[in-house]
């Protein structure tokens, strides 16, 4: 059977959790995005202030695997909001979850730093509306803070 | 062709019998059904005990294939489920095109060319089954039957990762197809990169309202502007060595770029 | 062009005049961390300040933009706009048919004045299914694109360890993240930037 939760408290229930953040893009919009469609919740757009989260559901969960890179994270469903904030500089976005992802488990260990602080593992993806508040699109891949605002 | 028909029925059980004991005892392919196109067909909470079904239809049918006397209604049973096999391939292709198949393993690839000539194949080896009777096998058949199941194999991308990855990877050691860069050769992302890790970008970062907007060489430096509201923040950055600590910064009121 | 760089150069080395914060070595100071703070947005609602989609036409100075929602956008490009395609580039590289993601201040009449202009970025995750002639055959979610090593311009990070232009490292069947330039209508991909976890 798929493990569904892990046994560890999540780490982000009592405080701000950091990790690394990129971006993706979501709405049937053009390029290789065509065929993503609208996410898991249905209402993922490109320009809207929204974000993937790797424990939507048990089906995301057994996707996602955040578990196997040794994070625990909350069960946290569509429309959910975090903030995010960016440990270069501190600018930060309110963003509402709109999708499952990102895949934590591929790049299990993955270090993103910036000046001498420094994050592990892909946590959260935000589309590109909500990245380019907080970062250039072209730095691909920034560490993070995520909390609930 | 006598040989031939009665060569069918041992490599298509042998096929199903393999598909079948992964879906009847592969915790991590049920662990994944949730994620395949069967999903789509039945709702996710029965793709478990719908691939259990699949996978007792598959031995069902490979148990009859194999033990003797070969009957047409053994061959028609295989065709039957191989059809099957192509319709729901076919299903999946159109409704759920980013699922995977569910078919031999887990593996999260869609559905793709090979999966149809896989099945396809299986239905016409089950055709032929139909006409089989008791024949002597002699090495020529048998070496047919190797063949027929290499292909067989080969047109299962659930094993790619034990035959074609691990030959790619010797192919990409011998050719060296990405080529090392030139010597002396900075590319600008380089620099950028250096750039993100430094405390000159990380104190100046939330003033940036733009992206690069202009950058050059000189004296062994290399120069970054970008847009900082109505000023410009520059940085420069050291071409050779990868210390972030040397990148330097200036907020200054020259214009935005003309 | 050039006075230009001259200024920013001595403001940076010289500490010319018109310098607001600088730093012989090192970071700014904390009285120099201010920034316009971005509207109020309600998560999950659409960016005003921001615009995606792909362009329609170029007139003088504006992109006409159609969004992947059907709503057109005119984004007027202005003095200080960064404008990305594989790296910083210039208008002129602003073609029809390219898509775009856009962020900068929404006038009253509707206009986006672009602050920043991303020319076909694309940043995809995905499988490497092979490697073949300076190309990456990338699985995205079960689609392949094919992501093209550009000398000069492409690097790979692995990691920790410093950035380089060498791709070599890269192998056959893992994952990777793909920040690159899209060709316009193709599933191909000129690569700016591949992450690698390992």
């Amino acid at each position: 059977m798929t493990r569904s939760q892990p046994t560890d408290p999540p780490i982000d229930l009592l405080a701000a959790v950091q990790g690394e953040v990129s971006w993706f893009c979501c709405g049937t919009a053009w390029g290789p995005c065509s065929s993503t469609g609208k996410g898991a919740c249905g209402t993922c757009n490109s320009g809207s202030l929204q974000h993937a989260w790797p424990n939507t559901s048990d089906a995301c969960w057994s996707i996602t695997r955040p578990d196997s890179c040794g994070v625990s994270l909350s069960r946290r469903t569509c429309g959910f909001q975090h903030r995010i904030t960016s440990l270069c500089g501190g600018g930060s976005v309110v963003t509402s979850i709109a999708d499952c992802g990102p895949q934590t488990d591929l790049f299990c260990g993955e270090r993103s730093c910036c000046g001498s602080t420094c994050a592990s593992n892909r946590l959260i993806d935000l589309t590109p509306a909500a990245y380019s508040r907080i970062a250039s699109l072209s730095t691909g891949l920034r560490p993070c803070e995520i909390s609930t605002p | 062709m006598q040989g031939i028909a009665a060569l069918q029925p041992y490599v298509i059980s042998l096929f199903l019998l393999w598909a079948a004991l992964l879906k009847l005892l592969d915790r991590r392919m049920r662990a994944q059904a949730g994620q395949t196109a069967l999903a789509g067909l039945v709702g996710p909470a029965r793709a478990v005990p719908a691939l259990r079904l699949v996978g007792v239809l598959e031995l069902a049918v490979a148990a009859a294939l194999l033990l003797p006397p070969p009957s047409a209604a053994e061959g028609v049973a295989a065709a039957a489920l191989s059809a099957g096999f192509l319709g729901y391939l076919a299903y999946a292709h159109r409704v759920a095109p980013t699922s995977s198949c569910g078919c031999l393993g887990a593996h999260s690839r869609p559905v793709d060319r090979r999966g149809f000539v896989r099945a396809g194949l299986l239905l016409a080896m089950s055709l032929v089954a139909i006409g089989a009777e008791p024949y002597p096998m002699d090495p020529s058949l048998v070496a047919l039957g190797l063949a027929e199941a290499v292909v067989l194999l080969g047109l299962s991308a659930e094993l790619d990762r034990h035959w074609l990855t691990p030959l790619r990877r010797l192919r990409v050691r011998l050719r060296r197809p990405l080529a090392p860069p030139s010597p002396g050769e900075v590319p600008l992302e380089v620099t950028l990169r250096l750039l993100y890790l430094s405390p000159a970008y990380c104190s100046a970062s939330a003033l940036l309202t733009s992206d690069v907007q202009d950058t050059w060489d000189e004296d062994g430096l290399r120069f970054v502007a970008y847009g900082a509201g109505r000023r410009t923040a520059v940085f420069a950055a050291p071409l050779a060595g990868g210390d972030p600590s040397a990148v330097r910064v200036a907020l200054t009121e020259v214009p935005a770029l003309t | 062009m050039t006075s230009r760089r001259q200024l920013l150069k001595s403001a940076l080395l010289g500490g010319g005049a018109g310098v607001v914060a600088a730093t012989a070595l090192g970071s700014l100071g904390p009285e120099a961390a201010f920034g316009a703070a971005a509207p109020d947005v309600a998560p999950g609602a659409p960016d005003p300040d921001f615009a995606e989609g792909r362009i329609r036409s170029v007139k003088e100075n504006t992109l006409l933009v159609l969004g992947s929602n059907m709503v057109f956008h005119r984004i007027r490009i202005v003095d200080g706009t960064s404008l990305w395609k594989l790296g910083p580039t210039t208008f002129d590289q602003a073609k029809p048919g390219d898509g775009l993601y856009a962020r900068g201040v929404r006038m009253p009449d509707g206009v986006l004045a672009a602050e920043a202009v991303w020319l076909n970025i694309v940043n995809i995750k995905g499988h490497v299914r092979n490697i073949t002639a300076e190309r990456i055959h990338l699985d995205h979610k079960g689609q392949q694109v094919l992501c093209h090593r550009v000398p000069g311009k492409s690097v790979a990070i692995y990691s920790d360890a410093p950035p380089s232009g060498d791709l070599s490292l890269l192998r056959v069947g893992q994952h990777v993240q793909v920040m690159g330039a899209w060709r316009p209508d193709t599933n191909e991909v000129d690569i700016a930037t591949v992450f690698s976890a390992h």
